[in-house]
């Protein structure tokens, strides 16, 4: 299994999505909190993330997600996120976020949910 | 790191790291290997990797100054994990933030007790884990 974090996005349908894979902890959020934060500041409300590559989320990147959900609500948009495997989800669950994100199991039903 | 079987069933390992963002990996990685000595199952083996970055992180916050002490200690179907920040402007290093709380959420979910102190005039954090039958 590959532990190394990697990011990137494209855009799907005029959607932008950000795709991270590896671990994101203390040392890796940070180059996906300015990646987000970019985007948001440059007037896209509504941001794809897409964590069906990573392995390992801490809350340093439960607050990188919950900081760029609010900005993009702010801006009238949404922060749509896609995760299938059940431990990463269980993070999610055990801090009660599954109730404040919109969760995917596909990038193509995230993008799809915000066109 | 130093590793101390004092009997069968028991075994110490102590680990001190600076406090670095990307280093925080090897108390990760110690909780691991120490959990899979044991014959923890992987659930198990995750849940403790989680609740030790958290408990790491609720001591250093985002600070990158001093040393971060880490004793494990495995005990029949218990891991005991004790950690403590070490650094020459002593504080604790609470991020103050909603991370703060959310981190505080993960560890009551994933080990069976936890919690701080000042030790020594340190701040100190401690967790236990049971080995759970379906882990």
């Amino acid at each position: 299994m590959d532990q190394s974090f990697k990011i990137g996005d494209e855009e799907i349908d005029g959607v932008p999505v950000v795709s991270a894979s590896g671990e994101i902890d203390v040392a890796t959020a940070p180059p996906l909190r300015d990646r987000l934060q970019a985007l948001t500041t440059s007037g896209r409300s509504t941001v794809v993330v897409d964590l069906l590559g990573v392995t390992f989320l801490d809350s340093t990147a439960l607050g990188v997600l919950v900081g760029a959900l609010k900005r993009c609500r702010e801006a009238g948009g949404d922060l749509p996120l896609v995760i299938e495997e059940p431990r990463i989800l269980k993070v999610f669950e055990i801090t009660g976020l599954t109730g404040v994100f919109p969760i995917f199991d596909s990038v193509r039903n995230a993008v799809g949910s915000v066109k | 790191m130093s590793m101390v079987q004092r009997k069968t069933s028991t075994v110490s390992v102590d680990l001190s790291i600076p406090v670095q963002a990307d280093l925080v990996v090897l108390a990760r990685l110690a909780a691991a290997t120490v959990a899979s000595r044991a014959g923890f199952g992987v659930e198990d083996i995750e849940d403790l990797r989680l609740a030790v970055e958290e408990l790491c992180l609720s001591l250093v916050g985002s600070r990158e100054d001093g040393r971060l002490h880490l004793n494990y200690e495995c005990e029949g179907d218990a891991i005991t994990v004790n950690c403590w920040y070490e650094a020459e402007i002593a504080a604790n290093g609470s991020r103050g933030t909603d991370t703060d709380d959310l981190s505080l959420r993960i560890l009551d979910a994933l080990v069976d007790e936890h919690g701080h102190e000042l030790r020594d005039g340190r701040p100190s954090a401690w967790l236990c884990k049971r080995r759970t039958d379906g882990g």
